[in-house]
C-alpha cells in the first residue's frame, strides 16, 4: 500500500463524512418517529405492535416456523417459466403460420349477415344477453317486467362477474385440493359447465336442438354435473382426508 | 498548499506504478473514465450484493420440504399458464406495434383491389389497410396472424389460468386482492379482444359494434351517456372505429400493462400458492 491515503487531516471543506454531533435540541430518530401525530403515528404504533407480535409468536414453545410460506416465485417459478418461453412463443408462431386469419366482407350497414356471433371468448356474455325468458313478469306491476329484456341481459353479465369476485370472501381456510372441499369444487365444475351451455345458448339458431330444450338444458346440465362431481368428491374425501389430516397436524400441531 | 484539492485516490499514479500491458492499461483507463461519470463500480457492487443475498441460501420449496413432488409435478403445466398469458401479451404488443405502422383507423371509403381483380365494394380505408397488409406487405399476413393468434392464445390462457387458480384454492385468504385484480384483467383482456376485432371494419366488426352499442344503450339511466362516450354515437360509424382504435392502442395497453405488473408483483411478494 503505497497509496497516500492518510491525508484526512488535509482541508476537507465539505465536512467530510463525519456526522454532525447532535446537541440537546436535536431529537433522535426514535423520538422523531414517536412524536408524530395522526396517520404516521398510527403506522408507527402498528409496526411496533406487529414486531412485538412476531417476537411473542416465535418465543412460544410450540410455534413451528416455516421458512417458506408458498412456492417461491423467484427463482424457482420464474426459471421454470422462462425455460418454457421459447416453447410457448414457438407454439404461437406455429399456429399463426399454419392458420392465417380470415377477413370477412367489408362492413355493410344495409345487409345483416345470417350469423352474428362475437369471438369465441365472448359467447358466454352473448348467451347471457338471451336470458329474456327468465326476466320475471311481476304481478305488482300488472304483468309488466321490471326492466327491459336487454337490460336484464346486461345486468346478468355483471351478476356473473360479481359472483366470481366474491368467492374468496365466502370461502376461507387453508384447504387447497378440490377433494378437501367438495362443495366449492362442484360449484366450480357447475360454473365451467354453465359457461359452456350458455355459450351453446348464444348460438341457439345454429344448433339442431329445440330452443326450449336447449334453454332448459343450459340451467339443468350445470346443476346435474355439479351434483355428480359433488357426490364423487365427497366419496373420494373419505379416503383422502385421513392422509391430509395426518400431514396437516404434523406440520401445525394443535395448541 | 495549493488550491487544488488533494486526490484521495490518484488512479493515474496507481496506474504508473502497476507496469501494465497496453491492453490492461487501456481497459483500466476506460473503466476509470466510465466509473467517474457513471459510478459503474457502485452499481456493480449493488448487483453483487443482490446476487449473494439471493443465492446465500435457496429456501427449500414447499414441495421439497413436505415431499409433495409425486403429487405435484404433473400439475406443473397448469402453473405456467399465468406466465404463458404474459408471454402472449408481449408477443401481441410487439406484433401490434408493427401492425400499427400499416393500419389506418378510418371508416371513409377506401379503394382496394380484390383478389379476383376489380375493387371491393363498400370497403373502408381501414378494411383496405388490412387487405394490403395481408396481400401486399412482405410477411404482412404472418404479422397479422401472429397478432391474432397471440391474442387468442392469451385469452385462452387467461381463462385456464383462472380455472387453475379456482380449483387449487389459490385465491384464498391472503390473495383475495390478486383474485380481484385478476377479474379486472380478464375483463380487460376480453375488451382488448373486442376492440381488436372491431378494427378491420368488416361485417363481423360492424355487427359486433352494433351489439356493443345496443348493450351500452340498454344500461339503465346512464345508457345513452355510455354509448356516446364509448362508441361515439347511437349507431356504429366512423367515430366508433376511431374510439375503438384509441381504446385498443392507447388506453387499454397502459391500464393492462400496469395491472399485469401489479398482479405479478403481488405474486412475487406472496409466493405461489400450492395445494398441500
Amino acid at each position: 500500500m503505497t497509496d497516500n491515503t492518510d491525508t484526512a487531516a488535509d482541508a476537507q471543506t465539505d465536512g467530510g463524512n463525519a456526522p454532525v454531533p447532535p446537541d440537546d435540541e436535536t431529537p433522535t430518530w426514535r423520538e422523531r418517529k414517536e412524536r408524530r401525530v395522526g396517520l404516521s403515528r398510527l403506522t408507527y404504533e402498528y409496526f411496533e405492535r406487529a414486531r412485538r407480535e412476531d417476537q411473542d409468536l416465535r418465543q412460544e414453545s410450540d410455534y413451528v416456523e416455516r421458512d417458506v410460506l408458498a412456492f417461491p416465485t423467484w427463482p424457482h417459478e420464474v426459471i421454470r417459466n422462462l425455460s418454457l418461453t421459447a416453447f410457448f412463443v414457438g407454439m404461437i408462431f406455429f399456429l399463426s403460420a399454419t392458420l392465417p386469419p380470415h377477413i370477412a366482407a367489408p362492413a355493410n350497414p344495409s345487409q345483416t349477415p345470417a350469423i352474428i356471433l362475437p369471438d369465441w371468448y365472448l359467447y358466454w356474455s352473448f348467451g347471457l344477453l338471451k336470458l329474456g325468458p327468465l326476466n320475471p313478469e311481476l304481478a305488482i306491476l300488472g304483468g309488466e317486467k321490471l326492466m327491459a329484456d336487454r337490460a336484464y341481459g346486461v345486468i346478468a353479465n355483471l351478476v356473473v362477474v360479481g359472483a366470481i369476485a366474491v368467492v374468496p370472501f365466502l370461502n376461507k381456510g387453508s384447504a387447497r385440493r378440490p377433494v378437501e372441499e367438495p362443495f366449492w369444487a362442484s360449484i366450480g365444475v357447475a360454473g365451467v359447465v354453465f359457461s359452456i351451455t350458455i355459450a351453446a345458448l348464444s348460438m341457439k339458431n345454429l344448433l339442431p336442438i329445440d330452443p326450449h330444450l336447449l334453454f332448459d338444458l343450459t340451467f339443468l346440465l350445470p346443476i346435474v354435473v355439479g351434483g355428480l362431481s359433488y357426490a364423487v368428491l365427497k366419496t373420494m374425501r373419505e379416503g383422502y382426508m385421513f392422509d391430509l389430516n395426518r400431514r396437516y397436524y404434523r406440520l401445525r400441531p394443535p395448541k | 498548499m495549493s488550491l487544488e484539492r488533494a486526490d484521495d485516490h490518484d488512479h493515474d499514479a496507481w496506474l504508473e506504478e502497476k507496469d501494465l500491458t497496453p491492453v490492461e492499461h487501456t481497459f483500466l483507463t476506460v473503466l476509470i473514465w466510465m466509473d467517474r461519470r457513471l459510478r459503474l463500480v457502485d452499481y456493480l457492487e449493488l448487483l453483487e450484493s443482490m446476487y449473494y443475498r439471493i443465492n446465500f441460501q435457496l429456501p427449500k420449496s414447499h414441495t421439497e420440504q413436505y415431499n409433495l413432488d409425486n403429487k405435484f409435478w404433473y400439475w406443473y403445466p397448469l402453473y405456467a399458464l399465468g406466465s404463458f398469458s404474459t408471454l402472449a401479451y408481449i408477443v401481441a404488443a410487439v406484433s401490434g406495434a408493427l401492425l400499427g405502422f400499416y393500419y389506418a383507423p378510418s371508416a371513409a371509403t377506401g379503394a382496394c383491389a380484390s383478389a379476383m381483380g376489380g375493387s371491393v365494394d363498400g370497403a373502408s380505408v381501414a378494411y383496405c389497410s388490412i387487405t394490403s397488409i395481408m396481400t401486399d406487405l412482405n410477411f404482412g399476413y404472418m404479422l397479422r396472424s401472429i397478432h391474432r393468434w397471440a391474442a387468442q392464445v392469451m385469452t385462452a390462457a387467461v381463462f385456464l389460468h383462472m380455472l387453475r387458480v379456482y380449483f387449487t384454492g389459490a385465491y384464498k385468504e391472503p390473495r383475495e386482492l390478486n383474485w380481484l385484480i385478476g377479474i379486472v384483467l380478464i375483463s380487460l383482456t376480453m375488451m382488448f379482444g373486442y376492440t381488436g376485432y372491431l378494427l378491420p371494419w368488416d361485417q363481423l366488426s360492424y355487427w359486433a359494434s352494433q351489439i356493443g352499442v345496443e348493450m351500452a344503450l340498454s344500461i339503465p339511466l346512464a345508457g345513452e351517456w355510455v354509448a356516446q362516450l364509448v362508441f361515439g354515437g347511437f349507431a356504429p360509424g366512423a367515430a366508433t372505429l376511431r374510439r375503438m382504435y384509441i381504446l385498443h392502442v392507447f388506453l387499454l395497453p397502459f391500464v393492462v400493462t400496469t395491472l399485469i405488473a401489479v398482479h405479478i408483483g403481488i405474486v412475487w411478494m406472496q409466493g405461489i400458492a400450492e395445494p398441500h
